[in-house]
Protein backbone atom coordinates (compact mmCIF):
# COMPACT_ATOMS: atom_id res chain seq x y z
CA UNK A 1 0.00 0.00 0.00
CA UNK A 2 2.45 2.16 1.05
CA UNK A 3 4.57 1.94 -2.17
CA UNK A 4 1.53 1.39 -4.79
CA UNK A 5 2.47 2.34 -7.90
CA UNK A 6 1.20 5.36 -9.77
CA UNK A 7 -0.65 2.62 -12.27
CA UNK A 8 -2.00 0.95 -9.32
CA UNK A 9 -4.51 1.69 -7.18
CA UNK A 10 -4.24 5.16 -6.41
CA UNK A 11 -6.92 6.22 -8.68
CA UNK A 12 -9.78 4.94 -6.98
CA UNK A 13 -8.74 5.37 -3.48
CA UNK A 14 -8.63 8.89 -2.58
CA UNK A 15 -11.52 9.73 -5.48
CA UNK A 16 -9.91 13.15 -6.43
CA UNK A 17 -9.03 12.20 -9.99
CA UNK A 18 -11.72 9.58 -11.37
CA UNK A 19 -14.24 12.02 -11.82
CA UNK A 20 -14.96 13.27 -14.99
CA UNK A 21 -12.92 15.97 -16.18
CA UNK A 22 -14.34 19.48 -16.40
CA UNK A 23 -16.37 20.13 -19.69
CA UNK A 24 -15.01 22.79 -21.74
CA UNK A 25 -17.78 25.35 -21.09
CA UNK A 26 -16.07 25.58 -17.97
CA UNK A 27 -13.46 28.40 -19.52
CA UNK A 28 -15.90 31.01 -18.50
CA UNK A 29 -16.09 29.61 -14.96
CA UNK A 30 -12.42 29.60 -15.25
CA UNK A 31 -12.68 33.54 -16.16
CA UNK A 32 -14.72 34.41 -13.09
CA UNK A 33 -12.99 32.36 -10.44
CA UNK A 34 -9.41 34.54 -12.04
CA UNK A 35 -11.73 37.23 -10.87
CA UNK A 36 -12.54 36.18 -7.11
CA UNK A 37 -9.57 34.87 -6.67
CA UNK A 38 -8.05 38.10 -7.20
CA UNK A 39 -10.95 39.67 -4.71
CA UNK A 40 -9.90 36.78 -2.64
CA UNK A 41 -6.18 38.40 -2.44
CA UNK A 42 -7.24 41.59 -2.04
CA UNK A 43 -9.31 40.98 0.50
CA UNK A 44 -7.25 38.96 2.65
CA UNK A 45 -5.54 41.82 4.91
CA UNK A 46 -5.05 39.39 7.76
CA UNK A 47 -6.03 38.53 11.23
CA UNK A 48 -8.15 41.76 11.24
CA UNK A 49 -10.52 40.72 8.54
CA UNK A 50 -13.96 40.15 9.18
CA UNK A 51 -14.82 36.48 10.02
CA UNK A 52 -17.46 36.82 7.22
CA UNK A 53 -14.77 37.56 4.65
CA UNK A 54 -14.12 34.46 3.40
CA UNK A 55 -12.07 33.85 0.36
CA UNK A 56 -14.69 31.97 -2.04
CA UNK A 57 -13.27 28.09 -1.60
CA UNK A 58 -12.21 27.29 -4.90
CA UNK A 59 -12.89 23.73 -4.37
CA UNK A 60 -16.77 24.37 -4.02
CA UNK A 61 -16.76 25.15 -7.49
CA UNK A 62 -14.99 22.48 -9.84
CA UNK A 63 -11.72 22.94 -9.16
CA UNK A 64 -9.88 20.52 -11.58
CA UNK A 65 -8.42 22.12 -14.34
CA UNK A 66 -8.79 22.06 -18.38
CA UNK A 67 -5.00 21.00 -18.11
CA UNK A 68 -5.17 22.13 -22.11
CA UNK A 69 -4.13 25.73 -22.18
CA UNK A 70 -1.30 26.20 -19.89
CA UNK A 71 -0.83 30.13 -20.63
CA UNK A 72 -4.10 31.17 -19.97
CA UNK A 73 -6.89 30.84 -17.55
CA UNK A 74 -5.58 29.22 -14.79
CA UNK A 75 -7.40 29.90 -11.55
CA UNK A 76 -5.02 31.36 -8.59
CA UNK A 77 -4.64 29.11 -5.55
CA UNK A 78 -6.65 30.22 -2.52
CA UNK A 79 -4.38 32.36 -0.17
CA UNK A 80 -4.12 30.35 3.05
CA UNK A 81 -5.14 32.70 6.22
CA UNK A 82 -5.32 32.74 9.78
CA UNK A 83 -7.81 31.46 11.84
CA UNK A 84 -10.98 34.23 12.97
CA UNK A 85 -9.50 33.03 17.12
CA UNK A 86 -6.16 34.28 16.00
CA UNK A 87 -3.96 34.93 19.16
CA UNK A 88 -2.60 38.41 19.64
CA UNK A 89 1.05 37.97 21.16
CA UNK A 90 3.44 41.06 21.84
CA UNK A 91 6.87 41.96 23.05
CA UNK A 92 6.14 44.41 25.93
CA UNK A 93 6.88 47.97 25.43
CA UNK A 94 5.12 49.71 28.06
CA UNK A 95 3.73 49.07 31.50
CA UNK A 96 1.10 50.47 33.63
CA UNK A 97 1.00 49.84 37.05
CA UNK A 98 -1.84 50.44 39.96
CA UNK A 99 -2.62 53.93 40.00
CA UNK A 100 -1.98 55.15 36.29
CA UNK A 101 1.83 55.27 36.03
CA UNK A 102 3.84 54.21 33.26
CA UNK A 103 7.23 53.05 32.05
CA UNK A 104 9.12 52.01 28.82
CA UNK A 105 10.02 48.81 28.83
CA UNK A 106 13.17 47.15 26.55
CA UNK A 107 14.21 44.12 26.14
CA UNK A 108 16.93 42.76 29.06
CA UNK A 109 19.90 39.75 28.02
CA UNK A 110 20.85 37.11 30.53
CA UNK A 111 24.63 38.16 30.46
CA UNK A 112 26.52 35.69 32.71
CA UNK A 113 23.88 34.59 34.40
CA UNK A 114 22.26 38.37 35.60
CA UNK A 115 19.38 39.68 33.90
CA UNK A 116 20.62 42.88 32.97
CA UNK A 117 17.60 45.23 33.23
CA UNK A 118 18.20 48.82 32.01
CA UNK A 119 20.33 51.68 34.01
CA UNK A 120 17.65 54.10 33.72
CA UNK A 121 15.96 53.47 36.95
CA UNK A 122 12.99 54.83 35.04
CA UNK A 123 12.44 52.27 32.30
CA UNK A 124 12.20 48.64 33.70
CA UNK A 125 13.56 45.46 31.17
CA UNK A 126 11.91 42.52 29.68
CA UNK A 127 13.90 39.37 29.64
CA UNK A 128 14.40 38.26 26.15
CA UNK A 129 14.19 34.69 26.63
CA UNK A 130 10.84 34.69 28.55
CA UNK A 131 7.38 34.68 26.79
CA UNK A 132 5.39 37.39 24.91
CA UNK A 133 2.25 39.11 26.68
CA UNK A 134 -0.18 36.77 24.77
CA UNK A 135 1.40 33.19 24.58
CA UNK A 136 -0.25 30.25 25.92
CA UNK A 137 2.31 29.30 27.84
CA UNK A 138 5.22 30.58 30.49
CA UNK A 139 6.14 34.11 32.63
CA UNK A 140 6.45 36.84 30.95
CA UNK A 141 9.03 38.44 33.00
CA UNK A 142 9.43 42.33 33.57
CA UNK A 143 12.41 43.70 36.36
CA UNK A 144 13.49 47.09 37.33
CA UNK A 145 15.51 49.14 39.49
CA UNK A 146 13.80 49.80 42.86
CA UNK A 147 16.87 52.50 43.07
CA UNK A 148 20.49 53.55 42.71
CA UNK A 149 22.80 55.12 44.22
CA UNK A 150 22.87 58.13 41.30
CA UNK A 151 19.19 58.03 40.16
CA UNK A 152 17.40 57.47 43.22
CA UNK A 153 14.08 55.81 43.89
CA UNK A 154 13.17 53.89 40.84
CA UNK A 155 9.77 53.21 38.96
CA UNK A 156 9.95 49.42 40.13
CA UNK A 157 10.04 51.26 43.73
CA UNK A 158 6.01 50.77 43.40
CA UNK A 159 5.59 47.41 43.34
CA UNK A 160 6.77 47.64 47.40
CA UNK A 161 3.22 48.52 48.09
CA UNK A 162 1.57 47.05 44.94
CA UNK A 163 -1.32 44.66 46.24
CA UNK A 164 -3.17 41.33 45.21
CA UNK A 165 -6.05 42.27 42.90
CA UNK A 166 -4.28 45.09 41.45
CA UNK A 167 -4.40 45.22 37.96
CA UNK A 168 -1.15 45.69 35.78
CA UNK A 169 -1.31 46.35 32.01
CA UNK A 170 1.27 46.14 29.32
CA UNK A 171 0.85 47.44 25.99
CA UNK A 172 3.03 46.92 23.06
CA UNK A 173 2.76 47.21 19.13
CA UNK A 174 -1.16 48.32 19.35
CA UNK A 175 -2.31 45.74 21.50
CA UNK A 176 -2.49 45.56 25.10
CA UNK A 177 -2.80 42.81 28.09
CA UNK A 178 -4.06 43.53 31.61
CA UNK A 179 -3.25 40.90 34.09
CA UNK A 180 -4.47 41.00 38.14
CA UNK A 181 -1.51 40.84 41.12
CA UNK A 182 -2.25 37.38 42.50
CA UNK A 183 0.73 37.31 44.98
CA UNK A 184 3.39 39.19 46.13
CA UNK A 185 6.38 37.83 47.82
CA UNK A 186 10.04 38.55 49.02
CA UNK A 187 12.36 35.68 48.04
CA UNK A 188 16.21 35.95 49.12
CA UNK A 189 18.33 35.96 46.06
CA UNK A 190 20.01 32.94 46.89
CA UNK A 191 16.79 31.11 46.11
CA UNK A 192 15.72 33.06 43.39
CA UNK A 193 16.87 31.30 40.77
CA UNK A 194 15.85 27.35 42.41
CA UNK A 195 12.79 28.42 42.91
CA UNK A 196 11.90 26.99 39.73
CA UNK A 197 8.14 28.37 39.37
CA UNK A 198 9.67 32.62 39.06
CA UNK A 199 11.06 32.09 35.40
CA UNK A 200 8.97 29.36 34.12
CA UNK A 201 8.43 28.59 30.60
CA UNK A 202 6.29 25.64 30.20
CA UNK A 203 3.24 26.35 33.06
CA UNK A 204 0.35 28.82 32.58
CA UNK A 205 0.98 32.32 31.09
CA UNK A 206 1.89 34.95 34.03
CA UNK A 207 3.03 38.15 34.35
CA UNK A 208 6.15 38.64 36.72
CA UNK A 209 7.79 41.66 38.24
CA UNK A 210 10.74 41.45 39.76
CA UNK A 211 13.01 44.09 41.75
CA UNK A 212 14.78 44.81 44.78
CA UNK A 213 13.80 44.49 48.36
CA UNK A 214 14.63 42.81 51.84
CA UNK A 215 17.45 44.39 53.91
CA UNK A 216 20.11 46.85 52.14
CA UNK A 217 23.27 46.81 52.87
CA UNK A 218 26.15 48.98 51.88
CA UNK A 219 28.70 46.50 49.52
CA UNK A 220 26.28 43.84 49.32
CA UNK A 221 22.74 45.77 48.51
CA UNK A 222 19.78 44.11 49.03
CA UNK A 223 19.11 40.40 49.83
CA UNK A 224 16.26 40.07 48.46
CA UNK A 225 14.06 40.12 45.27
CA UNK A 226 10.71 41.03 45.59
CA UNK A 227 8.33 39.20 43.08
CA UNK A 228 4.87 40.22 41.67
CA UNK A 229 3.05 37.43 40.14
CA UNK A 230 -0.22 38.26 37.91
CA UNK A 231 -2.73 36.36 35.72
CA UNK A 232 -4.15 37.50 32.31
CA UNK A 233 -7.53 38.82 32.44
CA UNK A 234 -8.07 37.40 28.72
CA UNK A 235 -6.98 37.33 25.71
CA UNK A 236 -4.69 40.21 24.26
CA UNK A 237 -6.10 42.59 21.98
CA UNK B 1 0.38 3.34 5.74
CA UNK B 2 -2.80 5.97 5.50
CA UNK B 3 -5.06 3.31 6.52
CA UNK B 4 -2.79 2.31 9.62
CA UNK B 5 -2.69 5.67 11.19
CA UNK B 6 -6.38 6.51 11.93
CA UNK B 7 -6.61 5.23 15.26
CA UNK B 8 -3.15 6.46 17.16
CA UNK B 9 0.24 7.10 16.13
CA UNK B 10 3.64 9.06 16.59
CA UNK B 11 4.49 11.76 14.68
CA UNK B 12 8.12 12.90 15.32
CA UNK B 13 8.54 16.15 13.73
CA UNK B 14 12.45 15.83 13.62
CA UNK B 15 12.01 12.60 12.33
CA UNK B 16 10.05 13.89 9.74
CA UNK B 17 12.16 16.72 8.88
CA UNK B 18 15.27 14.21 8.76
CA UNK B 19 13.12 12.60 6.44
CA UNK B 20 12.59 15.92 4.23
CA UNK B 21 16.28 16.45 3.85
CA UNK B 22 16.94 13.41 2.27
CA UNK B 23 13.71 14.29 -0.19
CA UNK B 24 14.94 17.67 -1.11
CA UNK B 25 14.91 18.55 -4.09
CA UNK B 26 16.08 22.36 -5.85
CA UNK B 27 15.45 23.56 -9.38
CA UNK B 28 17.23 26.42 -10.61
CA UNK B 29 19.36 27.02 -7.45
CA UNK B 30 21.10 29.94 -9.68
CA UNK B 31 18.34 32.69 -9.37
CA UNK B 32 19.78 35.05 -7.37
CA UNK B 33 19.32 36.05 -3.74
CA UNK B 34 15.62 37.35 -4.05
CA UNK B 35 14.03 34.33 -4.90
CA UNK B 36 11.40 32.91 -3.10
CA UNK B 37 11.26 29.19 -1.51
CA UNK B 38 8.80 26.92 -2.30
CA UNK B 39 7.45 23.62 -0.53
CA UNK B 40 5.10 21.32 -2.02
CA UNK B 41 2.63 19.58 0.67
CA UNK B 42 0.40 16.88 -0.86
CA UNK B 43 -2.87 16.56 1.27
CA UNK B 44 -4.71 14.61 -1.17
CA UNK B 45 -4.96 11.09 0.32
CA UNK B 46 -4.48 8.35 -1.59
CA UNK B 47 -2.55 9.75 -4.70
CA UNK B 48 0.54 9.59 -5.68
CA UNK B 49 0.97 12.97 -7.59
CA UNK B 50 4.03 14.44 -10.00
CA UNK B 51 4.65 18.15 -9.31
CA UNK B 52 5.44 20.94 -11.94
CA UNK B 53 6.40 24.53 -11.58
CA UNK B 54 6.00 26.76 -14.74
CA UNK B 55 5.99 22.92 -16.38
CA UNK B 56 9.01 21.90 -15.35
CA UNK B 57 8.94 19.15 -13.08
CA UNK B 58 10.12 19.37 -9.73
CA UNK B 59 8.90 16.34 -8.14
CA UNK B 60 7.60 12.67 -8.93
CA UNK B 61 5.90 10.47 -7.23
CA UNK B 62 5.25 12.34 -4.55
CA UNK B 63 3.17 10.83 -1.64
CA UNK B 64 0.19 11.59 0.95
CA UNK B 65 1.73 13.53 3.57
CA UNK B 66 4.82 14.07 1.52
CA UNK B 67 6.58 17.87 1.62
CA UNK B 68 8.99 18.14 -1.44
CA UNK B 69 11.73 21.02 -1.76
CA UNK B 70 12.36 23.75 -1.48
CA UNK B 71 12.53 25.17 -4.89
CA UNK B 72 13.69 28.14 -5.32
CA UNK B 73 11.33 30.15 -7.98
CA UNK B 74 11.41 33.73 -8.92
CA UNK B 75 9.40 36.21 -7.35
CA UNK B 76 5.62 36.89 -8.97
CA UNK B 77 3.02 34.53 -10.04
CA UNK B 78 3.82 30.67 -10.81
CA UNK B 79 2.14 28.07 -11.80
CA UNK B 80 2.03 24.59 -10.17
CA UNK B 81 0.68 21.38 -11.87
CA UNK B 82 -0.50 18.13 -10.13
CA UNK B 83 -0.68 14.95 -12.51
CA UNK B 84 -1.37 11.12 -11.97
CA UNK B 85 -0.27 9.35 -14.48
CA UNK B 86 -0.26 12.08 -17.01
CA UNK B 87 -3.64 13.04 -15.92
CA UNK B 88 -4.01 16.77 -14.86
CA UNK B 89 -5.35 16.65 -11.47
CA UNK B 90 -5.41 21.09 -10.71
CA UNK B 91 -3.24 23.15 -11.88
CA UNK B 92 -3.32 26.61 -10.31
CA UNK B 93 -1.09 29.74 -10.54
CA UNK B 94 0.07 31.29 -6.78
CA UNK B 95 2.05 34.75 -5.87
CA UNK B 96 5.14 34.40 -3.74
CA UNK B 97 7.55 37.34 -3.25
CA UNK B 98 10.94 37.74 -2.67
CA UNK B 99 13.20 36.18 0.03
CA UNK B 100 10.23 34.32 1.07
CA UNK B 101 9.03 30.85 2.32
CA UNK B 102 6.09 29.42 0.88
CA UNK B 103 3.97 25.95 1.73
CA UNK B 104 2.07 25.20 -1.46
CA UNK B 105 -1.22 22.74 -0.35
CA UNK B 106 -2.85 20.57 -2.61
CA UNK B 107 -6.02 19.34 -0.47
CA UNK B 108 -9.49 18.43 -0.06
CA UNK B 109 -11.71 21.16 0.64
CA UNK B 110 -14.14 21.22 2.97
CA UNK B 111 -16.73 19.43 1.29
CA UNK B 112 -16.16 17.99 -1.85
CA UNK B 113 -13.85 15.59 -3.07
CA UNK B 114 -11.95 17.69 -5.77
CA UNK B 115 -8.54 18.74 -4.95
CA UNK B 116 -8.09 22.76 -4.63
CA UNK B 117 -4.72 24.05 -3.79
CA UNK B 118 -4.28 26.84 -0.66
CA UNK B 119 -0.88 28.63 -0.56
CA UNK B 120 0.73 29.46 2.84
CA UNK B 121 3.55 32.25 3.92
CA UNK B 122 5.85 30.62 6.48
CA UNK B 123 6.81 33.36 8.97
CA UNK B 124 10.28 32.05 9.75
CA UNK B 125 11.05 34.88 12.69
CA UNK B 126 13.43 33.24 15.28
CA UNK B 127 12.19 31.46 17.82
CA UNK B 128 13.09 31.90 21.93
CA UNK B 129 15.34 29.21 23.09
CA UNK B 130 13.24 25.95 24.21
CA UNK B 131 10.52 27.02 22.32
CA UNK B 132 8.79 26.28 19.08
CA UNK B 133 6.68 27.67 16.63
CA UNK B 134 3.62 25.38 16.11
CA UNK B 135 1.22 26.53 13.22
CA UNK B 136 -2.00 23.74 12.51
CA UNK B 137 -4.05 24.56 9.21
CA UNK B 138 -6.77 22.99 8.46
CA UNK B 139 -6.95 21.23 5.04
CA UNK B 140 -9.01 18.44 5.28
CA UNK B 141 -12.52 17.61 4.00
CA UNK B 142 -14.60 18.56 7.60
CA UNK B 143 -16.34 21.95 8.77
CA UNK B 144 -14.64 24.12 11.03
CA UNK B 145 -12.66 22.23 13.59
CA UNK B 146 -10.99 22.80 17.00
CA UNK B 147 -7.74 21.51 17.81
CA UNK B 148 -7.43 19.74 21.49
CA UNK B 149 -3.97 20.08 23.07
CA UNK B 150 -3.45 18.17 26.09
CA UNK B 151 -7.25 17.63 26.24
CA UNK B 152 -7.65 21.38 26.12
CA UNK B 153 -8.90 23.88 23.31
CA UNK B 154 -5.40 25.52 21.97
CA UNK B 155 -6.80 26.26 18.38
CA UNK B 156 -10.28 26.71 17.94
CA UNK B 157 -12.58 27.15 14.99
CA UNK B 158 -10.57 26.72 11.65
CA UNK B 159 -11.87 26.67 8.65
CA UNK B 160 -10.51 24.88 6.20
CA UNK B 161 -7.80 27.08 4.28
CA UNK B 162 -7.01 28.64 7.87
CA UNK B 163 -4.26 27.68 10.22
CA UNK B 164 -3.17 28.98 13.51
CA UNK B 165 0.10 29.83 15.11
CA UNK B 166 1.21 29.30 18.76
CA UNK B 167 4.59 29.95 20.85
CA UNK B 168 4.62 26.49 22.55
CA UNK B 169 7.23 24.69 24.70
CA UNK B 170 9.20 22.01 22.93
CA UNK B 171 7.48 19.14 24.15
CA UNK B 172 5.66 16.05 23.20
CA UNK B 173 1.71 17.06 23.16
CA UNK B 174 -1.31 14.99 22.62
CA UNK B 175 -2.87 16.30 19.41
CA UNK B 176 -6.60 16.06 18.54
CA UNK B 177 -9.10 17.45 15.95
CA UNK B 178 -12.89 17.68 16.52
CA UNK B 179 -15.74 20.18 14.97
CA UNK B 180 -15.68 23.23 16.74
CA UNK B 181 -17.27 23.03 20.24
CA UNK B 182 -17.27 19.45 20.38
CA UNK B 183 -15.78 17.23 22.13
CA UNK B 184 -16.97 14.05 20.05
CA UNK B 185 -16.78 12.52 17.54
CA UNK B 186 -12.77 12.62 17.21
CA UNK B 187 -11.90 13.10 13.75
CA UNK B 188 -8.13 12.83 13.87
CA UNK B 189 -5.74 11.60 16.64
CA UNK B 190 -5.40 11.83 19.51
CA UNK B 191 -1.86 12.23 17.50
CA UNK B 192 1.28 12.56 20.25
CA UNK B 193 3.19 15.48 18.56
CA UNK B 194 6.80 16.06 19.39
CA UNK B 195 7.43 19.56 18.23
CA UNK B 196 11.19 20.81 17.47
CA UNK B 197 12.63 23.89 19.01
CA UNK B 198 14.01 26.82 17.24
CA UNK B 199 11.75 26.10 14.42
CA UNK B 200 8.54 26.42 12.63
CA UNK B 201 6.59 23.66 13.07
CA UNK B 202 3.47 23.39 10.52
CA UNK B 203 0.68 20.51 11.19
CA UNK B 204 -1.98 20.08 8.50
CA UNK B 205 -4.70 18.07 9.15
CA UNK B 206 -5.96 16.25 5.97
CA UNK B 207 -8.47 13.78 4.22
CA UNK B 208 -11.65 12.60 4.69
CA UNK B 209 -13.21 11.10 8.15
CA UNK B 210 -16.21 9.00 6.21
CA UNK B 211 -13.73 7.69 4.12
CA UNK B 212 -10.91 6.91 6.64
CA UNK B 213 -8.53 8.94 5.14
CA UNK B 214 -7.60 11.60 8.29
CA UNK B 215 -4.16 12.21 8.16
CA UNK B 216 -1.26 14.85 8.89
CA UNK B 217 1.70 16.67 7.22
CA UNK B 218 4.25 17.74 8.77
CA UNK B 219 6.47 20.14 7.81
CA UNK B 220 9.51 21.29 10.09
CA UNK B 221 11.45 24.77 9.13
CA UNK B 222 14.26 25.67 11.10
CA UNK B 223 14.27 29.46 11.86
CA UNK B 224 16.94 30.14 14.58
CA UNK B 225 16.58 30.72 18.23
CA UNK B 226 16.15 34.31 20.04
CA UNK B 227 16.68 35.42 23.49
CA UNK B 228 18.67 34.64 26.38
CA UNK B 229 19.18 32.56 29.13
CA UNK B 230 17.41 32.13 32.09
CA UNK B 231 18.96 34.54 34.65
CA UNK B 232 20.10 33.50 38.57
CA UNK B 233 20.31 36.76 39.86
CA UNK B 234 18.48 40.25 39.45
CA UNK B 235 20.21 42.94 41.29
CA UNK B 236 18.11 45.94 40.84
CA UNK B 237 18.83 47.84 43.18
CA UNK B 238 21.77 50.06 43.97
CA UNK B 239 20.83 52.76 46.33
CA UNK B 240 19.47 51.38 48.84
CA UNK B 241 16.58 54.51 49.28
CA UNK B 242 13.69 52.32 49.42
CA UNK B 243 14.98 49.80 52.15
CA UNK B 244 12.65 49.20 54.70
CA UNK B 245 9.61 49.80 52.65
CA UNK B 246 9.82 46.06 51.15
CA UNK B 247 6.50 43.64 52.20
CA UNK B 248 7.57 42.60 55.95
CA UNK B 249 7.35 38.62 54.63
CA UNK B 250 10.41 36.90 53.46
CA UNK B 251 9.63 33.73 51.72
CA UNK B 252 12.55 31.43 51.48
CA UNK B 253 11.28 28.83 49.29
CA UNK B 254 13.18 25.58 48.85
CA UNK B 255 14.64 24.06 45.96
Amino acid sequence: MATSSPSGSTSGAGGCPTGPRRPRTARRLTAALLVLGGLAVGGCAGPGTAPGAQPPAAGSARPDTSGADPTQSVPAAREGRPGPTARIRFVPTRVVLPGGSEAPVAPAETVDGELKVPEDVAHVGWWDGSAAAGDPFGHTVIAGHVDSATEGLGYFARLLRIKPGEVVTVTGAGHRLSYRVISVRTITKQTLATSGSIFDQTGDPRLVLITCGGTYRRGTGYDSNVVVMAEPLGPAH
Amino acid sequence: MTRAVTTRWTVSAALLAGALGTAGFTVAPSYAADSAKVYIVQGLPGDNLDVAVDGKTVATDVKTAAVVGPFSVRPGTRKVTFTDNGKVVLERTFGVKARSSWDVVVHLPESSDKATLTVFRNDLSSVPKGKASLTVAHTASVPAADVRVNNKVLFSNIANGQALNLIVPVATYKVAIVRTGKTSPVLLGPVSLTVQGGALNRVYALGDPSKKTMNVAVHVIATGTSGSATPHRVNTGTGGQAAGSAPSLVVTLIP
